[in-house]
């Protein structure tokens, strides 16, 4: 059983030889083949080299053109610098004033140099591995995407203050957000993962508002076009967990301060859950011997379509064993499940 | 607590800045913080009712976002409102008729430019009645160090947010604690624990910022 078919069966919730390893690497994956991150992010062949290092190094199932939050918004304007191996930064907001959102022009992904590169980076996994592993493209979230053009904090006093204003930008940036997705979905992914982490700082009130829509919105493109819609908002979702299954995701992540016993109940006939062990506690700080018994506990508690994951990025330099300790562990899962 | 105090408590709470702020909507054209400060000064009412007001509110928000029953934007609106009454205390504080309960120096640590947990507790912090230096993001070892040598009576605060950050506390807790054993160092931040905190020496850590005001309220 490829990873292919393991991802789609495990979906479906039909029996697989172990269950799918859908960890999310950047950094790690940038340093494991000697590149700095500066690199990583701006090159898709760097990208896509470090994806299919950690692929066979870990026996993961899946490729993905995940990176730094800035693809969309670096190309609508956004000043973004890139330190030579650090996380890439933006200095000053896009949307400074409230008039400046009528600068704002839509923007091809074709025609965009950051989000070209990530078209870029899905063709070339689709030419090597595309049918034997999942290929994973990312979109933000229209409330990520709109925090990431205006700045977190003046965002979310705005959305008190000028919600007219804030529902205008977030039009703006779904309707980015579902091209690009679709461009990436043309280009060759199986998954569109949709990141939209501020949502885990607002309360449930205003994620059915000001996220929940949008979310849906994006992905009933992404299943229109035939792929699979993966959602993953940072952070603590236990109190949005009920509205996070409307977004009609096919896979839904929990970080690791959520109950994934009680996720997996909640979801029992819907989506697929991905997680949650703690990626630093457990992943950097744990032993291997910690890590096998995280990865099976939540392999039995997340059921039978659930996805083995670290709760967010697997952190730079986690021990090395930890990472093969997950690997032996789904496959051990197996053999005594 | 007066009359004042407790309306510029109420209005710091739901984040009522001004008049013309349409925010809380069911308080529109109702004075907020900043008509309520001013007025009341220039009408003679101490300048430590204003402060205990807006402690008052910052505390009872701070306590609510600690209970899930508010989240970030509610709390940086009550900020907001804090910030339009504060303004008006500037002098107050300046002349030291009104005294502040201690100092606080908060930075997030080298090669972290995260700043959002790190602001909302200096906000917090602030409301709490200290006076907060903020060095912001990506704070060097060095610049912690300068800063206390210049306010040794302070505590200090790091904020990570990045696990690739986090381990860049632990020099800057040492150098602190080595040179300054009796500076408490608290620090906080996403992927941080109870267990690092002891693991790196720091004196205290807090998943949120009311544990940070709380600690503060015991050791500064």
């Amino acid at each position: 059983m490829n990873s292919f078919e393991r991802f789609h069966k495990r979906l479906q919730g039909m029996p697989v030889d172990r269950p799918p390893n859908f960890d999310i690497f950047m950094t790690y994956a940038a340093h494991f083949i000697n590149q700095p991150l500066s690199v990583y992010y701006q090159d898709y062949r760097v990208l896509c080299d470090a994806n299919f290092a950690v692929l066979e190094a870990y026996d993961l199932d899946i490729v993905q053109a995940i990176s730094d939050p800035y693809r969309e918004a670096a190309d609508l304007g956004l000043p973004v610098q890139f330190p030579e191996d650090a996380m890439p930064v933006s200095t000053e907001p896009l949307l400074k004033e409230h008039a400046d959102f009528n600068k704002l022009r839509l923007i091809k992904p074709e025609n965009g140099r950051r989000m070209h590169d990530r078209l870029q980076a899905i063709q070339f996994f689709r030419e090597r591995a595309g049918g034997s592993v999942p290929v994973m493209g990312w979109v933000e979230g229209a409330l990520a995407e709109a925090a990431d053009l205006r700045g977190v904090s003046q965002l979310m006093m705005d959305l008190f203050e000028h919600p007219d204003w804030v529902t205008d930008l977030l039009e703006f940036c779904v309707d980015i957000e579902i091209e690009f997705a679709k461009a990436q979905i043309r280009a060759g992914a199986d998954i569109i993962g949709l990141g939209d982490a501020v949502a885990s700082q607002i309360s449930p009130e205003m994620y059915e508002q000001y996220a929940l829509p949008y979310e849906k919105r994006i992905f009933k493109a992404v299943h229109e076009m035939g792929a699979v819609a993966r959602l993953h908002i940072c952070g603590d979702t236990s109190l949005i967990l009920q509205q996070m299954a409307k977004s009609g995701a096919d896979i839904i992540d929990l970080d690791w301060m959520v109950d994934f016993a009680g996720a997996a109940e909640l979801y029992a006939d819907g989506p697929a859950l991905c997680g949650n062990f703690d990626p630093v506690d457990v992943m950097l700080n744990g032993t291997p011997e910690r890590v096998k018994k995280a990865v099976i506990h939540c392999a039995q508690a997340g059921g039978p379509k659930s996805f083995s994951g670290a709760g967010c990025e697997i952190p730079d330099k986690t021990p090395h064993e930890n990472l093969l300790a997950q690997t032996q562990a789904l496959k051990e899962f197996t053999v005594s499940s | 607590m007066s009359d004042v105090a407790e309306k510029l408590a109420i209005c710091v709470e739901r984040g009522k800045v001004n008049k013309s702020a349409p925010y809380p909507p069911d308080l529109k054209d109702q004075d907020g913080a900043d008509e309520i400060a001013r007025q009341a000064l220039e009408s003679g009412v101490e300048p430590d009712q204003i402060l205990e007001g807006c402690i008052n509110g910052m505390d009872r928000i701070g306590e609510k976002f600690s209970q899930n029953k508010a989240f970030v934007p509610e709390l940086l609106m009550a900020a907001k409102a804090m910030n339009a009454a504060m303004v008006h205390l500037k002098p107050y504080f300046q002349s030291g008729q009104v005294k502040r309960k201690g100092l606080f120096i908060i930075g997030t640590v080298a090669g972290d430019l995260h700043d959002i947990g790190k602001n909302l507790v200096a906000m917090v912090i602030e409301g709490g009645g200290y006076e907060v230096i903020d060095l912001g993001n990506d704070v060097s070892t060095e610049k912690f160090l300068n800063a206390v040598a210049e306010h040794q009576n302070c505590v200090v605060g790091l904020s990570a947010l990045l696990t690739t950050t986090m381990t860049n506390m632990e020099g800057t807790v040492q150098a602190i604690k080595e040179k300054y054993p009796d500076v408490n160092v608290i620090i906080g931040g996403a992927p941080l624990t109870q267990e690092f905190a002891d693991k790196i020496g720091a004196d205290a850590y807090s998943p949120d910022p009311q544990g940070a005001l709380a600690f503060l309220n015991q050791n500064a």
